[in-house]
């Protein structure tokens, strides 16, 4: 008798902490999935230019990692640094031609979401378009890791004509 | 002999530290301890022989010798190796000694069931308690004085036996009646296999996860898991209550089996949620470890190679645990830091903070990661020092917490399955306790 009730009595304190733990979310505990590069993120009404350069970066980002086939997360901390840049480009089989394609694409996504969210004139965005298709591989980085700089000079950037079109910036 | 049985446990949480130390992988650190109970696993029941054969006097003299040199060794070992080999040999010592001690204990305490009860207590004692004794000796001294207390306490346990020893040699008394022996109780061991399988992760898992997931110290660590061995003690009253060994075996299945199931699905990272299954765990390990040993123990001669044969079964259960398990959760630690530090990543680029500090940000993560390859990083030296401006301060302070939280979760995901493939385990072990009705103490 007295075994029958501590067997019993097992069963439901293993019940009732498993079922506690459950409810509690136990079984969903785990990192957050990231989102997929290749899908679009929505921008937020950008108010500044730290704003927009923010958003640029995280595009440009996105859209060279979607053509990577890697996340955007392990991309950003790939260009952190040129160290960190050749063990990716090791690990992933990418030489330097490939990754400056990809960036490059990835920046003109990045002026894409930027005129289509308004946050971009289009007198800026195609000059820009134009440049960021045939820019170096160490310049695209620094636009995609330092965005605020760039687009806060344009003028040096996109030679003489940005003089006249740095007005159209927010 | 609470000293070879508690072994495993102790050196559990010294794990970590001999990991870093002597710059291993989980896996080679794991052979620390499968290497010390495969050895006892195949030498217990020869040792068993061999101690009849030899006198249990010399026997138990000789094995405690044996693991006082090898444990002296062990202390010194400065490679992963080394350390391996002389847990081997600290094994067969231990063989030795524990089963010989098995044969000697029904003279001291009066009756063999006497003695199986105490044999079976010391065991189940010593798996609790080790951890604790471990993670203190670690914190407070260093992994090798783990090893190196074993030496002292091996030798004083060695000459009370060495009077014994002495007239076994002087009247060539060896075994006063050397009995055939039966067959081992196989539904018991077999129980005993599997549950010591699930006991050994709940412990190696447990600590690893607090020592290694969550970054506490080995003395933290060593606290929060002497909950098991005091929830043992309370199970040791509840076992009094019930004289049948079969529903104690089964009830303390039963409760392991929860508690490493309450320990898979945690839903936080913070230690009072280990509480609960911990007293599970502690409480059914006392209930089964002691109802299986008497169970196989029980009615059969001679001691020593009966203990033998629970002794073999225990540690290949450890073995067979460890073995299994290692690889599972080693991929999913792995697996894990990788979604963790991905997830922690977008925190940072999708905060509103300045684009330069977020880049020096992502460069020191990816510096971390780099240099804590295959370890779940400690990732609070990545954001020093904090901004002198308050609200830039205020920002990072936040994404730290964040991404912290982000490794808090992937830490504790990535044991998940292997506490759940434990608790089945130990759910298994309930159908040789089902068949092992035969026997009743």
């Amino acid at each position: 008798m007295r075994g029958r009730v501590l067997v019993l009595g097992s069963i439901v304190a293993s019940l009732l902490l498993v079922g506690a733990y459950l409810a509690a979310g136990g079984s969903s505990y785990e990192p957050e999935q990231v989102q997929n590069p290749c899908q679009p993120r929505p921008w937020s009404n950008p108010q500044s230019l730290s704003e927009i350069a923010n958003q640029f970066s995280v595009s440009a980002l996105d859209g060279a990692a979607c053509q990577l086939g890697v996340s955007r997360e392990t991309l950003a901390r790939a260009l952190a640094t040129p160290e960190a840049r050749e063990r990716f480009t090791k690990k992933y089989g990418i030489d330097d031609e490939k990754l400056a394609k990809a960036i490059r694409a990835g920046l003109v996504r990045a002026v894409d979401d930027a005129e289509e969210a308004g946050a971009l004139s289009p007198l800026i965005a195609v000059p820009l378009r134009e440049t960021v298709q045939q820019i170096p591989l160490d310049q695209a980085i620094e636009l995609v890791n330092d965005a605020e700089s760039v687009l806060g000079n344009v003028n040096s950037f996109l030679g003489p004509a940005g003089d006249i079109l740095e007005e159209f910036l927010p | 002999m609470g000293v070879v049985l508690a072994d495993s446990s102790i050196v559990v949480l010294a794990l970590p530290d001999i990991y870093r130390e002597l710059d291993t992988s989980i896996s080679g650190v794991t052979w620390v301890l499968v290497s010390f109970n495969l050895v006892m696993a195949l030498a217990a029941v020869p040792a068993a022989l061999l101690a009849r054969r030899t006198g249990p006097g010399r026997a138990a003299a000789v094995g405690l010798a044996i693991f006082a040199g090898a444990g002296l060794a062990c202390g010194l070992a400065d490679e992963l190796t080394t350390l391996i080999a002389a847990r081997c040999v600290q094994a067969l010592g231990g063989a030795l000694a524990v089963t010989a001690a098995l044969e000697l204990l029904p003279a001291t305490v009066g009756s063999e069931r006497r003695a199986a009860t105490v044999w079976a207590a010391a065991g189940a004692t010593g798996a609790a308690l080790g951890p604790a004794v471990g993670g203190l000796l670690t914190e407070l001294v260093s992994w090798q004085s783990i090893f190196l207390i074993q030496v002292p306490i091996a030798l004083a346990a060695a000459v009370p036996i060495l009077s014994v020893a002495k007239h076994e040699m002087a009247t060539g008394v060896i075994e006063p009646e050397l009995r055939r022996t039966g067959r081992p109780h196989l539904w018991a061991n077999l129980a005993l296999a599997m549950i010591s399988a699930a006991i050994a992760a709940a412990l190696f898992l447990l600590v690893l996860l607090l020592i290694e997931g969550w970054r506490l110290s080995p003395i933290v660590a060593a606290l929060v898991v002497t909950v098991m061995p005091l929830a043992a003690v309370a199970g040791g009253k509840l076992a009094d209550l019930v004289p049948e060994a079969r529903p104690r075996a089964a009830a303390g299945a039963i409760l392991v089996s929860g508690g490493l199931a309450g320990l898979a699905f945690l839903p936080k990272a913070t230690i009072v949620l280990t509480l609960p299954p911990q007293i599970l765990v502690g409480v059914g390990l006392s209930l089964v470890l002691s109802a299986l040993t008497e169970t196989a123990l029980g009615g059969r001669a001679p001691q020593a190679i009966h203990g033998g044969w629970t002794i073999s079964a225990r540690h290949a259960g450890v073995v067979i645990g460890l073995l299994a398990l290692t690889p599972i959760f080693t991929a999913e630690i792995d697996q894990q830091r990788h979604d963790a530090i991905d997830a922690g990543t977008a925190v940072i680029l999708d905060s509103p903070i300045n684009p330069l500090l977020k880049l020096d940000l992502a460069e020191k993560v990816s510096d971390r990661l780099e240099e804590e390859r295959g370890k779940v990083p400690t990732i609070g030296p990545a954001f020093e020092p904090l901004p002198e401006d308050s609200a830039e301060r205020s920002e990072v302070e936040q994404l730290q917490s964040e991404l912290q939280d982000q490794l808090d979760r992937g830490a504790t995901h990535a044991f998940s399955t292997s506490f759940i493939l434990a608790a089945l385990l130990g759910l298994i072990a309930l159908f040789p306790i089902g068949l092992s009705r035969e026997v009743e103490l």
